[in-house]
């Protein structure tokens, strides 16, 4: 009787390293498509953006009117009551379009949230209120608006004079 | 001379009328484009009323769809300052090309509603048990694909329609927990809609999408084969494997000497019989052309008598109002504008509820449905099976609820949002404010 030839492996002298090779061969093939992959994948995660600054100016205070002004460039509303001043953002909280000022109430074309003159929710899916945006006066004279600092409802930039 | 004419004749009008079974086979065994066909298919696979065939309308949508936007491609430009222009030119400017659009546009509104269509069937019929369930989770995946081709395909004109879905589509990723704002800024390129977010919706569009579902559909059809053909033949092989198999009437022993009738009757085996197949050349591939053709028309004279939508030039200062998505997204809109949830000192906002959590729930529900369903075996393979009748009521339920919501965002939603019954007027809403 012959023996079976095609299962036969050569004797391995250290089974033991030849199996830490293969783990080591098959490894570096799996860590060099991950590390390959991650490199692709935070290719695009952008580290410059193009964007206008958060922070910017508007008109002077005396070239705005009383009551609600939208400024279509930067989506929010300034106000005037008197001399005084505040800035509530356009954008919606629910999904983002830009609300449309209805002479008592923030009206949302989009879904149908609807905000009180402060900002509060009456109505809608909106789930948070409009945001109320940090607003100064620059040493030019001109209001000054950071979209990335929102204020306590109820904030007011004095201008007397200045308007 | 005569002869010639004639040889000439039978040349140019022939037509595929193989001489043998072998030859038939071979004609799909060993052509490129047609081997993925089995070479026999039943009878029952191939009936008009069993499958509609409605996944070979999909397929030839989708087949149209990949022709017309590889030839738009040479047009469109995606630029947020060019993207609008080059559609214009495409309406105006270039011979044909607004047929080219229009076709495109009609191809992917019908592939939505085929696609769907052909999911309903498969359910009706309960054709996704057993072994074809991994290929119904295909399907399902495959549904999501075009959806999502749809909503990337509708922003590149970057119309009003295109920049406020981008922007309601994005603040819907937002509201995902954890990750929903690296979602978004990743989908936009950074925190606002500009042409980073054009290029990549554009490459998702007209590569990513396109490849992974040519991908899973080919797949999809290489399951159908391996999992047994359509489930219309599993009647049938429980019927062969019922019936005893009609022996030659022959003399029969019994322990009594000679008895008069047949012998031992004996079952058959699982497998089709012959007259249960056909050759698929040229009986199936007829029809996959005639559907083809068919599709071809259709959505070619849809081309020629209507025009594709389009708004105003994306504007971020205007929101359009009411802005509405196309009806096939709309039930999502009613559901994200209606799902707002208040508890107490706790919101959960639409965008979270009925913009990720719904649909998703809906999505995985449908996917594990092969695994929830109890229905017998014998319910397979037949429309309506009254076994399979509450399951069938619940699925119809869904259908009907997505077709009111479908309804009440196209027809009856007016400015703000709001529901204005037909027959009563709705406010003029001047174009800018």
């Amino acid at each position: 009787m012959s023996e079976p030839i095609h299962m036969k492996q050569p004797a391995v002298a250290d089974p033991e390293r030849r199996r830490i090779l293969r783990l080591l061969g098959k490894g570096s093939v799996v860590a060099a498509f991950i590390a390959q992959l991650g490199a692709a994948a935070r290719a695009f995660y952008p580290n410059i953006l193009y964007e206008p600054p958060t922070r910017f100016k508007l008109k002077r205070p005396g070239e705005y009117p009383p009551g609600f002004t939208f400024d279509p460039a930067h989506r929010l509303f300034v106000v005037r009551e008197q001399d005084d001043f505040h800035v509530i953002s356009a954008i919606c909280t629910h999904l983002g379009c830009t609300v449309q000022w209805r002479g008592a109430e923030f009206d949302c074309p989009c879904h149908g949230s609807r905000f009180k003159p402060d900002g509060q929710v009456i109505g809608g899916p909106a789930p948070r209120p409009l945001a109320w945006f940090d607003t100064e006066l620059s040493p030019d004279g001109f209001l000054e608006v950071d979209s990335a600092i929102d204020v306590k409802p109820g904030f007011r930039l004095a201008a007397k004079g200045k308007a | 001379m005569r002869e010639r004419m004639a040889k000439l004749w039978r040349a140019v009008t022939w037509t595929w009328s193989p001489e043998s079974e072998r030859e038939s086979s071979e004609a799909i065994v060993r052509n490129l484009w047609l081997h993925w066909f089995p070479a026999k298919i039943t009878r029952a696979a191939m009936s008009w009323n069993y499958s509609m065939w409605l996944g070979t309308a999909s397929a030839s949508l989708f087949l149209i769809l990949t022709i017309t936007g590889v030839m738009l491609m040479f047009f469109y430009v995606p630029s947020t300052e060019r993207a609008y222009g080059s559609i214009k030119d495409l309406e105006f400017a270039v011979s044909f090309g607004r047929i080219l659009r229009n076709q495109h546009r009609w191809a992917a509104e019908g592939m939505v509603a085929i696609v769907f269509l052909h999911m309903a069937r498969v359910f009706f019929t309960g054709a996704y048990r057993g072994q074809r369930a991994a290929n119904w989770v295909v399907g399902v995946l495959l549904l999501l694909l075009t959806l999502l081709l749809s909503f990337t395909g509708y922003l590149l004109p970057w119309d009003q329609l295109a920049f406020w879905a981008v922007t309601v589509g994005t603040n819907i990723a937002r509201e995902a927990p954890l990750v929903g704002g690296t979602i978004s800024f990743l989908l936009l390129g950074g925190n606002q809609i500009d042409q980073q977010t054009l290029l990549r919706f554009y490459v998702l569009h007209v590569f990513f999408l396109p490849l992974l579902l040519w991908i899973l559909f080919a797949y999809h059809m290489w399951r159908v084969r391996k999992d047994g053909g359509l489930a219309a033949v599993e009647p049938i092989r429980a019927e062969r494997t019922m019936r005893p198999k009609e022996m030659p009437a022959t003399k029969s022993y019994s322990m009594f000497g000679l008895t008069p009738g047949t012998s031992v009757q004996v079952m058959s085996s699982t497998d089709l019989e012959e007259q249960d197949l056909v050759t698929s050349s040229p009986n199936l591939t007829r029809r996959v052309m005639l559907v083809f053709l068919a599709v071809q028309n259709a959505t070619l004279l849809a081309a020629i008598l209507f025009n594709a939508p389009l708004e105003e030039a994306a504007n971020a200062a205007v929101t359009p109002n009411p802005a509405k998505a196309p009806w096939y997204f709309v039930w999502l809109q009613e559901l994200v504008a209606s799902t707002t949830v208040r508890i107490g000192p706790f919101t959960i906002s639409g965008g979270f509820l009925g913009g990720i959590l719904l649909p998703g729930f809906l999505l995985m529900v449908l996917a594990v449905w092969p695994w929830l369903d109890r229905s017998p075996k014998n319910a397979e393979g037949r429309w309506f099976a009254k076994t399979r009748r509450n399951q069938n009521a619940v699925f119809a339920a869904a259908i009907v609820a997505i077709v009111i919501l479908i309804i009440i965002g196209v027809f009856l939603r007016g400015p703000y949002w709001k529901i204005y019954l037909p027959g009563t007027p709705r406010p003029e809403m001047p174009k800018v404010f």
